[in-house]
């Protein structure tokens, strides 16, 4: 498939239809996988794809707004249903965007695959796709790891990647299934049926660490504002030292303006260095969101966030 | 003093008799991330890591800390200052990266300009370090800027682990003054042993960096920032993590009438670190930014102070930057003669 994707890439480039593409490439070391900026053809063979390609690149195009032609992008499914927020949230033209789906068979969670090998990533010189199970290599060692034991915790609920309207595709893009031995929402129900006490006390040890680096806000799709509430000066809507009170507020109030138009690509609680579980948080307004309003962020390009639209002849007259 | 020994099993006597004299901080496990923290005794410590996720600057220079509060009382303002520390310190299981950081930051915080706060925290401090796990982690480059995993440099006593006892060199009069405390516990070396009980020799990957300087100062204007800087996100991780970045901002929370005055980290990769009142930026784009980024560590530092190269390779950046942007191909790009541009 990298083949394919490295091919394809050299031609979009070589025929002037995207200015950059933007895919994944092997960092310092082998289970260190990065976003890859390929702008000449001549770097396309860089360009890699597998079980490791965790980061969703739809937040880079964005930054590519500015170009005069278009960007390449290769996505997963789940991380497709950014392009289609991003252009019903008015962000991008979906045919500014060149759009490469992957079929995916699964990504793996670093921290579930370090407990299950009981060694660092850092020994890993290989994962490989094997259907129901990966083929992870240490040292000289190839081990047969059950793919339910360690992939990303969204793998087991991968539903609606064909529905995307990819411009190319390296293969074909069908949701991937497995037996998990949990339902999708089963943490967020153990979270909400806690006394209020105790469910404040767990996400107050979760804050309490947050060091504000910002890295869930500058990595989520939906976080585009030219302004940031937080970084507002006049007014100050929050104190810019990390107190476990402004740190709470920095994670209500972001969650609370994702409602709705989180997609679950998971990315803000994959790259907080101090490990708070955003996924649960977020996961929770999901649920809510599916309950209250029957919407699901992501999914089609004519319907709107539930707390975006509004109508004139609203009931409640504060609007 | 001569090189003595501590048997592994009495490390936590010794350790505890510390943290009874003593403010103990030593490496924790929490939700899986190591970090320096005080503990009431040794039990609490964990041994089995690499490096702590925040570098201990963290414990000189503290991501938040008050300086003082202040309270309007009528025409009155009552200041009440904030005391750096409660008691003496003792930092256990520190590495040489970030000792070696602390050197540099002593050069930003005591030079000239004296914050009291941080140079109150580095007196009243005694630092045991650790010597590195063998091998170390594949990402470590500390070797490339001069530091040496097993030198006691810059710490007051150096541990090293050489099977079943640690070797325990006290180089100053802080060092010998803990040692003391363990009294039996240490055991002078035979002349057999000082030759037998040698740690394996640290073997890292070495980066060439004679002329970094000197070839980084040519490309101010080169291309290769926009290119390097595509995949940033503009999170502050690698500022955080990094154990010589020293950027802070001060704010004042409360009201006018009763409020504290906090200092907490800033970071040079946000949107609005250099942005001024008047709405110029100077480091409007991620181009500028990353740029900032290494010129600090390779040029501005070095020349503002006369030191080395700002950076100890930790790889803590390295490791946690979740765009990729990767310092040690940084350094190797600019190193390079050629093709500086096109990667």
């Amino acid at each position: 498939m990298e083949d394919k994707l490295q091919e394809l890439v050299v031609e979009l480039l070589g025929d002037g239809a995207m200015e950059y593409f933007i895919g994944y490439r092997q960092g310092f070391e082998p289970s260190h996988v990065v976003p890859c900026f390929v702008t000449d053809q001549s770097e396309a063979d860089r360009l890699i794809w597998g079980p490791l390609c965790l980061q969703n690149l739809s937040k880079y195009v964005l930054q590519a707004r500015d170009l005069d032609g278009k960007v390449g992008l290769l996505v997963k499914g789940c991380d497709a249903r950014a392009i289609v927020e991003l252009v019903k949230q008015h962000q991008i033209e979906r045919d500014r965007v060149v759009v490469v789906g992957v079929p995916c068979e699964g990504q793996v969670d670093p921290r579930k695959l370090e407990q299950v090998l009981g060694v660092p990533m850092e020994q890993v010189i290989d994962v490989e796709d094997a259907g129901d199970e990966f083929l992870v290599t240490v040292g000289s060692e190839v081990r047969k790891i059950g793919k339910e034991q360690v992939l990303r915790d969204k793998c087991f609920f991968c539903k609606h990647p064909a529905s995307f309207d990819y411009d190319y595709t390296l293969g074909e893009v069908q949701p991937f299934t497995i037996d998990g031995d949990s339902e999708e929402y089963d943490a967020v129900e153990k979270l909400e049926g806690l006394p209020l006490e105790e469910r404040r006390a767990f996400w107050q040890k979760q804050f309490e660490r947050c060091i504000r680096c910002n890295a869930c806000r500058e990595v989520c799709y939906g976080c585009y504002c030219k302004e940031c509430i937080f970084d507002r000066t006049a007014p100050r809507w929050l104190d810019r030292p990390p107190l476990l009170r402004e740190n709470e507020m920095y994670h209500l109030i972001r969650a609370v303006h994702l409602a709705g138009r989180c997609i679950d690509c998971g990315e803000c609680e994959r790259v907080c260095p101090v490990n708070i579980p955003l996924g649960r948080l977020y996961k929770k307004l999901q649920k809510d969101i599916a309950e209250l309003f029957d919407y699901e962020a992501g999914m089609e390009y004519d319907t709107v966030p539930p707390l975006v639209d509004f109508e004139l002849d609203d009931q409640d007259p504060f609007l | 003093m001569d090189r003595q020994k501590i048997s592994k099993a009495d490390l936590g006597r010794w350790l505890d008799t510390i943290a009874g004299k003593y403010e103990l901080i030593g490496p924790t496990e929490d939700e899986d991330i190591i970090q320096f923290g005080p503990v009431q005794s040794s039990a609490e410590l964990t041994l089995d890591y690499a490096n702590s996720l925040i570098p201990p600057k963290s414990l000189f220079f503290p991501p938040v800390e008050s300086l003082f509060a202040f309270r309007k009382r009528g025409k009155e303002i009552q200041l009440e200052e904030t005391k750096p520390l409660q008691q003496d310190r003792v930092i256990f299981g520190i590495r040489n990266c970030d000792v070696g950081s602390l050197s540099l930051l002593d050069r930003v915080f005591c030079d000239d300009l004296e914050d009291s706060y941080y140079r109150e925290r580095r007196e009243r401090t005694t630092l045991i370090a650790l010597a590195c796990p063998t091998p170390p982690r594949s990402s470590c480059f500390c070797t490339t800027f001069g530091i040496d995993p097993l030198s006691p440099a810059g710490s007051d006593i150096l541990l090293t682990d050489v099977g079943d006892v640690y070797l325990v060199d006290a180089v100053t009069d802080k060092g010998e003054k803990l040692v003391a405390l363990g009294e039996d516990l240490f055991v002078s070396l035979t002349e057999g042993e000082e030759k037998e009980l040698q740690p394996p020799p640290v073997d890292m990957p070495q980066l060439d960096v004679g002329g970094l300087r000197e070839r980084l100062e040519t490309l101010w204007e080169d291309e290769y920032w926009d290119k390097l800087s595509l995949p940033c996100l503009g999170c502050g991780i690698c500022t955080y993590v990094c154990p010589t970045c020293h950027c802070f901002d001060i704010s004042d929370v409360g009201s006018t009438a009763d409020g504290v005055r906090y200092r907490c980290w800033d970071s040079c990769m946000y949107n609005d670190f250099a942005l001024m009142v008047s709405g110029v930026n100077p480091r409007p784009s991620k181009r500028e930014r990353t740029r900032n980024r290494y010129f600090h560590k390779f040029s501005t530092f070095p020349s503002r102070y006369g030191t080395g190269y700002a950076c100890v390779g930790c790889a803590r950046c390295l490791v946690h930057c979740p765009g990729g942007v990767e310092i040690t191909e940084v350094i190797k790009d600019i190193s390079a003669k050629e093709g500086v541009s096109d990667r």
